[in-house]
């Protein structure tokens, strides 16, 4: 059988056509950041953060189907600069404080922004106001921390088989919402046992009155990046 | 954004694509507030889906406001060009990579009239401490000196 392979930041990487070059590269062990984007779904390809170039061009390696004879560009420093700058975007467009978030050390967007070497907000926070909702026994939504990367809407849909969530407005007005009548999470058939609950890259859903079984210091990103540990959270629903 | 000396360019795809519409503008005009005006256009008009182009968008018409009120140093301009730059190479779809277009084509070739917009300083932080406080001097009732930034 042939076997095909593209080029990433100099190390050769074998893909099985139809794969996008996010696949091939996770399949090597190649860390490629990204926010958005989960093995589970259909890429997003919305956050941006796994953008690279390819032979030159500007893509998203999580959309972009490989190809044989492609050179992809990766960690280098001008991609990383970029994506330090979308990374202190999403910082600055929420209200993301990790000191006081419980969802410190297990944070994907927090571990990106190390990965990518983000030491400060750069751009003038905008301090949206948006809505919290407290009102499910089990769960807390919290929207300062949402970043719109629809993995919540999916799960929902998709694998819990409720839709519970969706993206309303439109630009920098885009707001996560409940479908309920009420707008509130109490009043949805939502349960901390799924796949919603979980899938949060950042601490926006959060399940109630577990933050901090584990200790700040033992956390998923503590002791090793997020290169090396991948885009995965402490508690997994087991898959069928 | 082409400037008089360029008058002969065709409207073309091989040279200056364009979907089928121009604006003129006479001498009378300011192109830094023409900039700001697409600069605002296109933070209203960004749908949201993609980062670079939902922040970005709103990051230049922060930044250009800025500049306009006299608030600008070298810094602000630097930040326009990185931030439209990154805005145009990494957002989803058409309207974010061509958003800044009007504002990298106006500082290219009118640099100057956004120099003229600098203020003397070389920096001034986009966040506004006693604008800050003033909630906090309303909450309080107090007026007195020590409640102000002594500017």
């Amino acid at each position: 059988m042939r076997s095909f392979s593209i080029v990433i930041d100099g190390q050769e990487v074998a893909f099985e056509p139809g794969q996008t070059i996010m696949e091939a590269a996770e399949e090597a062990g190649v860390y490629i950041p990204h926010l958005c984007y989960h093995p589970d779904f259909k890429p997003h390809g919305s956050c941006k953060l796994c953008t690279v170039k390819v032979n030159g061009r500007y893509a998203t390696a999580c959309t972009l189907p490989a190809a044989e004879g492609m050179v992809v560009e990766n960690l280098s420093d001008d991609i990383q600069a970029d994506r330090r700058r979308l990374t202190q975007m999403l910082f600055v467009e929420g209200n993301h404080y990790c000191p006081f978030c419980e969802k410190s050390g297990n944070c994907q967007l927090q571990a990106v922004a190390y990965y990518v070497k983000m030491e400060e907000s750069f751009f003038a926070h905008f301090y949206p106001r948006r809505a919290l909702d407290a009102s499910h026994p089990d769960i807390v939504l919290d929207r300062d921390r949402c970043i719109q990367c629809e993995l919540c809407v999916k799960a929902s849909r998709d694998v819990d088989g409720k839709n519970v969530f969706g993206l309303a407005g439109r630009g920098v007005q885009t707001r996560l919402v409940v479908n309920s009548e009420s707008g509130l999470l109490k009043d949805t058939d939502m349960a901390k046992e799924d796949f919603a609950a979980h899938i949060c890259p950042t601490g926006a859903i959060l399940v109630k009155r577990i933050g901090y079984q584990i200790p700040i210091g033992e956390r998923l990103y503590d002791r090793q990046d997020i290169g090396a540990v991948g885009n995965r959270q402490p508690v997994l629903k087991p898959r069928e | 954004m082409i400037a008089a000396a360029e008058l002969d360019r065709l409207v073309a795809y091989e040279d200056l694509p364009s979907g089928g519409s121009f604006m003129v503008f006479n001498a009378t005009r300011d192109i830094v507030r023409i900039a700001q005006n697409f600069a605002h256009f296109f933070a209203r008009e960004s749908c949201g889906f993609c980062t670079p182009c939902r922040v970005g968008t709103q990051v230049l018409r922060r930044t250009i406001d800025k500049v306009v009120s006299g608030h600008g140093s070298e810094m602000e301009l630097t930040e326009v060009e990185e931030i439209g730059r990154l805005v145009k190479s990494m957002s989803h779809c058409g309207l974010g990579q061509t958003a800044a277009n009007p504002i990298l084509d106006s500082l290219k070739r009118f640099r100057e009239r956004w120099e003229d917009r600098l203020g003397t300083r070389d920096f001034v932080p986009d966040f506004d401490l006693d604008g800050a406080l003033s909630e906090a001097r309303a909450l309080t009732g107090r007026d007195d000196a020590l409640a102000h930034l002594d500017r």
